[in-house]
């Protein structure tokens, strides 16, 4: 009997080829989009399992308080001062190791590079098992050591037997190789594909860090920079919540109270779930929204072959009408048709399976990810999946065309009755709201981040070329020298210095009173170094008194300045309560230092409130001073000319000024694409899902329209021969599916505004109304749907009235 | 065999109300051949179909080899349907999808029978309506005849006491139709009971008995001699 229901099954695909298609790929591009959703969950939420220690390790992480103002949340790092009081206090936990990331021009012979190094406590190589190719656990105990991975052991000596190898940090200090380990695998932390150019390739001892800058070995309270990891291992008989008691009790004990201003707890989460910190730190649910959408795509594909596998089955009523007949029951009748249903979701799988396999490379290509479809590990839920899906989506035609009386089957009545009709507006009426669904918060989404991107514009962000790490000593002191060079280059307008360009995520503040000492009349202001031409580098006006300038000594910031000049734009006169800019103008204000030493700043110039940070944060009150040790970044306006031509000329002018430190130099675009192409890759991937569910919607609408109008046929005859005009007829077979459409819109457009607030809120300058964009989203919805009836309606309109009588 | 007593059958819609049996006694024995007979909307094919368990009566008491099965629901009425009961229709209804021996075994599906066995009886029942070396066919392929020959075969392979055919000429021209009625009278000689509704005088005369409705009555019984 089993063989026979798949033979007919078989039978009956070959004998309806369209509908077959149809039915096969549109649940085959659903079952891709969800298996695919699926993997790529699995592979972001289990990165670092490979390591041995991975379920005992922790990650320590912070909660961001209002006043640190940054735009986020919560980050997966935390001070450095942090590890040492862990492994002080609670005897318990096996090992505390910290990671501070720092960059660095390395060199061998007349090999240089930027890096970046992870400096570590040496107790990170006892958490995380790495394969040594050389040398073993012990590397990074020798203050000079550096642990290689294979790739960079390659990339600077053509082979990986390298211990005792030297390579020079900045061309001042040398570390030696003192072990080797393979690349750590794509899917760890280490690894992230989030934030550009992270990857494990150095690792050195924490105490190198001390020898190169003085770094405190016990950490600071300063800086905190998600770069900054904190690893706790604990034994087996300990877990996640006797950690987050413990540091919690940490928080309230050790953490000095200025620092709670800044910081409000600190957080602890499984090594398995660093990968994700990213996501947890801006605050969206990336994964969940990821496995949401893939299963709306099936779900919508679901409903689709529900809808079409409907349609088609009311035409087999006389076969069921005879089965009945023949003795078959209700519950055989049922079995057949969902092992025709199970048929065709096996078919679908395989055809997704096929697809995945192109699929999975081509992403794993662009994305560097190693997704990969293990078959052994996946074939259970992928057995689940088909049968569910096939279960589920034939269930509905299943029983309806089986729970017929056999007269009333073989007489067909189903199929010239309104059965099912109701349902079936339902399920078109279920699948155009989820896909006008996803389109409207599509639609948000992109006119949200297209706000972003036009908001940037207020910098000419193409014409600026930026060198990073100009802090370097042996840079620093040739920054005059390469200004002139620079500024000789035909299309360069201006070159200046500054601590942080546009769009960058540094966050430097300093909390300033009107009255010196004064902490309850405390105001923070962002601040950023500059030397004087930034402002015409970027086109900012003056709106009140003067711009900074290199003759007078009281402009330029020292280490013993107790009064500076300095520049704050209009939030911060807002802020300070010193009135319109002009008022502003030679207002003083103050900050104490660690030691209670005041600082007195003099307002010379007002600048216009701009998004410096800009992307999702909100505007902010700035500082300007030149203070010339804090320069690190330098801007290059380009106007004019051949830009390519003109980056090879800046090239030039660079090597012959600093000719043993390589250029580290790119557009402004490009840092601005660090961060928003988070937000475009986003969207890109959400448009991906609502153009398959609006797709699949199509041709589940089209189906049935299809289907709809061959079952009014007659009707539509007996129309024509009374004398309805083509447009007449069309109105009303389209009119038939205008209702259920209509009732989507009205359910998803509602939803999808709730739902984009929380994309929106997470930025400070949102789109004026998401309203506007629902409405159009869902009149693009609207017009798609009608689009696809009418074309099917205006040509059985047209026919012949005779053909359409005949059809009964 | 059956008897159906005071037998009643009303359709009922919204706003109509229509009497299609009103109230028919009728009794059957075993080996008869009755035609029933009556003008379009009489009532023959419902008849038929309640005699066939297809359809449930709205009142009255059906006796079928001294059972009152009026009161069972589809489950019970297909049960006694599939045991006893083959059907030849108009249109053949014949699946699409399904090759003839296909088709004839379909009669079988549904009766706990080894395939082994089946096949053997479907190749029994080719042989005997001259179909055999239409084996592999579809029904596409066929003439009308031919597919009715089908319809015939697997209302009989089963080995049914009683075969309903609801006018199982209608669809053929009178060659065929004279075929089919041939196979009719010989499964009848084997002692295979059948109750057929025609339109067809001169097919009516192939059987015993012919009972003529009008209006959801019978309204006479003719009786021929075998």
């Amino acid at each position: 009997m089993f063989w026979n229901n798949v033979k007919i099954a078989l039978r009956n695909l070959r004998k309806n080829k369209v509908f077959a298609l149809v039915n096969i790929l549109g649940l085959a591009l659903g079952l891709t989009i969800y298996v695919f959703g699926g993997l790529l969950v699995k592979y972001e939420s289990t990165h670092d399992m490979f390591f041995e220690n991975a379920p005992n390790t922790y990650t320590i992480g912070s909660i961001a308080a209002p006043d640190l103002d940054v735009g986020v949340d919560r980050f997966n790092a935390t001070f450095t001062a942090v590890g040492p009081i862990i492994e002080a206090e609670l005897q318990d936990v096996r090992k505390v190791a910290r990671t501070v990331a720092a960059g660095y021009l390395l060199s061998v012979g007349d090999k240089s590079f930027y890096e970046g190094v992870n400096f570590s406590d040496t107790a990170l190589l006892e958490i995380f098992d790495f394969t040594y190719i050389y040398g073993d656990a012990t590397a990074l105990q020798d203050p000079s050591g550096l642990v290689l991975t294979e790739s960079s052991a390659i990339k600077y000596f053509g082979r990986t037997d390298v211990v005792n190898e030297t390579i020079t940090f900045d061309n001042e200090f040398d570390f030696h190789v003192t072990g080797v380990i393979e690349d750590v695998p794509l899917n760890s932390h280490f690894s992230s594909s989030v934030i550009a150019d992270s990857g494990l390739g150095f690792i050195a001892p924490i105490t190198g860090l001390n020898r190169m800058r003085d770094w405190d070995l016990a950490g600071n309270w300063r800086n905190l920079s998600i770069g900054n990891m904190t690893y706790v291992l604990l034994p087996e008989s300990l877990d996640e919540q006797w950690l987050t008691t413990q540091i919690d009790a940490i928080y309230e004990r050790a953490v000095p109270d200025e620092q709670k201003k800044v910081l409000a707890g600190l957080t602890v989460s499984p090594l398995q779930r660093a990968n994700l910190a990213v996501w947890d730190m801006i605050g969206m649910p990336v994964i969940a929204v990821v496995s949401l959408l893939s299963f709306l795509v099936l779900l919508v594909a679901c409903v689709n072959y529900t809808n079409l596998a409907t349609a088609q089955s009311l035409g087999r009523s006389r076969e069921v009408g005879m089965r009945k007949t023949m003795g078959a029951s209700q519950m055989q009748l049922l079995a057949q048709f969902l092992i025709e249903s199970l048929v065709i979701a096996s078919l679908a799988m395989i055809v997704a399976i096929a697809a995945l396999e192109l699929v999975i490379p081509l992403f794993n290509n662009v994305a560097n990810k190693s997704l990969t479809l293990d078959y052994l590990k996946t074939l259970p839920w992928l057995v689940l999946t088909t049968v569910l899906v096939g279960l589920i989506a034939g269930m509905y035609p299943a029983w309806l065309i089986t729970r017929a009386s056999p007269i009333d089957a073989l007489r067909d009545l189903a199929r010239k009755g309104k059965k099912g009709a109701r349902m079936r507006a339902v399920m078109i009426g279920a699948q155009f709201a989820i896909s006008a669904f996803m389109l409207a918060i599509v639609s948000i989404v992109f006119m949200q981040n297209e706000k972003v991107k036009e908001s940037s514009y207020v910098f000419p962000r193409s014409e600026i070329y930026t060198m990073d790490r100009l802090f370097v000593e042996g840079i620093r002191d040739r920054l005059d020298t390469l200004k002139y060079e620079l500024e000789a280059i035909p299309n360069v307008s201006t070159v200046s210095f500054s601590s942080q360009v546009p769009y960058e995520q540094n966050n430097s503040q300093r909390s300033v009173s009107l009255k010196p000492g004064d902490e309850a009349g405390q105001v923070n202001l962002h601040t950023m170094d500059m030397s004087p031409d930034f402002l015409k580098t970027y086109d900012i006006p003056l709106l009140a008194g003067r711009g900074l300038d290199r003759n007078i000594s009281q402009d330029i910031e020292k280490e013993d300045s107790t009064t500076i000049n300095v520049l704050i734009n209009e939030l911060a006169v807002t802020n300070l309560q010193f009135g319109t800019p002009n008022d502003a103008i030679n207002q003083r204000f103050y900050r104490l230092d660690d030691d209670g030493n005041s600082t007195e700043y003099i307002v010379v110039g007002v600048v216009p409130t701009q998004n410096i940070v800009g992307l999702f944060n909100e505007v902010k009150p700035w500082m300007f001073a030149y203070d010339t040790s804090a320069l690190r970044i330098g801007s290059i306006r380009i106007e004019g000319g051949n830009i390519m031509d003109t980056v090879e000329e800046i090239e030039a002018a660079w090597k012959r000024v600093v000719p043993e430190y390589p250029l580290q130099g790119r557009f402004l675009d490009e840092v601005f694409d660090d961060v928003y192409n988070i937000l475009k890759y986003m969207n890109m991937a959400l448009a991906g899902f609502a153009f398959i569910a609006l797709a699949l919607a199509s041709v589940g609408l089209f189906g049935l329209a299809a289907f709809m109008a061959a079952q009014r046929t007659k009707e539509i005859g007996m129309r024509k021969v009374l004398g309805a005009s083509t447009s007449q007829i069309a109105r009303l077979l389209v009119w038939q599916f205008s209702m259920p459409v209509l009732w989507a819109l009205a359910i998803a457009l509602p939803a999808a505004y709730f739902a984009s607030t929380t994309y929106l809120n997470f930025f400070a300058e949102r789109i004026e109304s998401p309203v506007l964009v629902l409405i159009v989203a869902g009149a693009l919805a609207v017009t798609l749907a009608w689009s696809t009836v009418a074309g099917h309606a205006i040509r059985i309109a047209r026919s012949n009235p005779i053909m359409a009588l005949r059809y009964e | 065999m059956l008897k159906l007593h005071n037998m009643y059958k009303v359709y009922r819609t919204d706003e109509v109300e229509t009497v299609a049996l009103n109230g028919v006694n009728l009794e059957i024995a075993q080996g008869d051949f009755v035609a029933i007979m009556g003008p379009s909307g009489c009532g023959k094919s419902t008849l038929l179909n309640i005699i066939g368990m297809l359809d449930n009566p709205s009142d009255g008491d059906y006796f079928f080899f001294d059972e009152n099965v009026a009161p069972y629901n589809e489950s019970g009425r297909s049960h006694i349907r599939k045991q006893n009961i083959g059907f030849i229709f108009q249109s053949f209804n014949l699946i699409d999808e399904l090759n003839v021996a296909e088709n004839i075994e379909l009669a079988l599906l549904y009766h706990n029978m080894p395939a082994s066995e089946r096949k053997r009886r479907v190749a029994d029942v080719m042989d005997r309506m001259g179909i055999a070396h239409r084996a592999g066919h579809m029904p596409g392929q066929l003439s009308g005849g031919q597919q009715q020959r089908v319809a015939v075969a697997r209302a009989v392979v089963g080995d049914q006491p009683l075969i309903l055919a609801d006018e199982p000429t209608g669809n053929l021209d009178s060659v065929h139709g004279q075929e089919v009625m041939e196979l009719l009278r010989s499964l009848n000689k084997e002692g295979t009971t059948i109750v057929m509704v025609t339109h067809s005088p001169s097919h009516a005369d192939y059987a015993h008995r012919t009972v003529n409705l009008f209006d959801g009555h019978i309204v006479t019984e003719n009786t021929r001699a075998a």
